[in-house]
């Protein structure tokens, strides 16, 4: 059950592991150029595991930001993976404590809306699957993350490509898949509007989606 | 230490910090009668990363996203909505 949790998961993450790891791949460059060996920019994917926060912080960390600049502006990107692991939670309430943390660390953007999205359809799949697309996700970053940052400089700009929008096309087919019906429309709409106007007024993306769920949520909360 | 391994554990740490924190909550939340947030709380998130990621684009990536939505509702398949997307945001950009 649990093993064919874990292949199913690992699996189903394929193409966006894929996706992650080209995206990683050109990470990887800007952290070599930054500053950072594969070996750190390897450690860093294993133990941080939150893709956007390390660009963010290493991009901060480039342009000069500071040590403390550059934690801040990935911590707050990270805001909302209490969000992420709070609702991933349930998936894993009845596992020891250690594994569940460890299934939690493994909680990304990603693997979890595609868990989430997945559980939709089949109620069976939960926390092995999460564990398992979460770990195969981080060998595809970590490799790939690495790599780039040996390889270094010698890349052309991968987002002029549409790379870039190959994770928004991911995020959509998700979005499609947590649709429970009409009744979604409007917490839906208004997410997607307040994340939108918060971003245009220059806050980052972090803030964006924050506030956009939040405002959500309100919606979601007055029409119960 | 270099300040590189400095910012990898001051990041990694508080990027535990904040997924334990998520742990706890989600825990609580789980059977109360706000248990009803977890529930919607996957769909607005995701919803906003779409909303995040558009804000900033030109018309490409908003007819992009149009192709995209077609394809993921015709479809129900992530990989196609993938292949879709960026097709249609390469085909216009270029």
């Amino acid at each position: 059950m649990l093993l064919s949790g874990l292949r199913h998961g690992a699996l189903a993450i394929l193409p966006l592991a894929l996706g992650a790891a080209a995206y990683g791949f050109a990470f990887g460059v800007l952290a070599g150029q930054a500053g950072f060996d594969a070996l750190q920019v390897a450690i860093m994917g294993g133990i941080v595991f939150a893709g956007s926060s390390q660009i963010v912080a290493v991009e901060q960390y480039a342009a000069g930001a500071g040590l403390l600049g550059a934690v801040l502006a990935g911590a707050a990107l990270n805001l909302r993976y209490v969000g992420i692991v709070a609702a991933s939670a349930p998936l894993v309430q009845d596992w020891p404590w250690h594994l569940r943390l460890f299934a939690l660390h493994m909680a990304t953007d990603e693997n979890f809306a595609l868990t989430l999205a997945t559980r939709r359809r089949d109620p069976a799949v939960g926390g092995a699957f999460l564990l398992g697309s979460g770990l195969m996700l981080m060998a595809a970053w970590i490799a790939a993350t690495g790599a780039g940052a040996v390889l270094g400089a010698a890349l052309p700009d991968l987002e002029r490509w549409g790379l870039g929008f190959a994770f928004t096309a991911a995020f959509i087919a998700m979005a499609v898949g947590l649709w429970r019906g009409r009744a979604d429309a409007p917490p839906w709409g208004v997410a997607f509007a307040v994340a939108i106007a918060l971003k245009l007024m220059g806050l980052a993306s972090a803030w964006a989606i924050v506030g956009g769920a939040m405002a959500g949520l309100a919606i979601s909360g007055l029409r119960r | 230490m270099s300040l590189e391994w400095t910012l990898i554990a001051a990041l990694a740490l508080v990027t535990a910090a904040i997924r334990v924190t998520g742990l706890i909550v989600g825990t609580r939340l789980n059977g109360s009668r706000w248990a009803w947030v977890l529930d919607d709380l996957p769909g607005l998130i995701v919803v906003g990363l779409v909303g995040a990621s558009l804000a900033d684009q030109g018309l490409a990536g908003w007819i992009a996203a149009g192709v995209a939505l077609a394809m993921a509702k015709w479809t129900g398949n992530v990989i196609a909505t993938m292949a879709a997307g960026m097709a249609a945001f390469a085909l216009i950009s270029f």
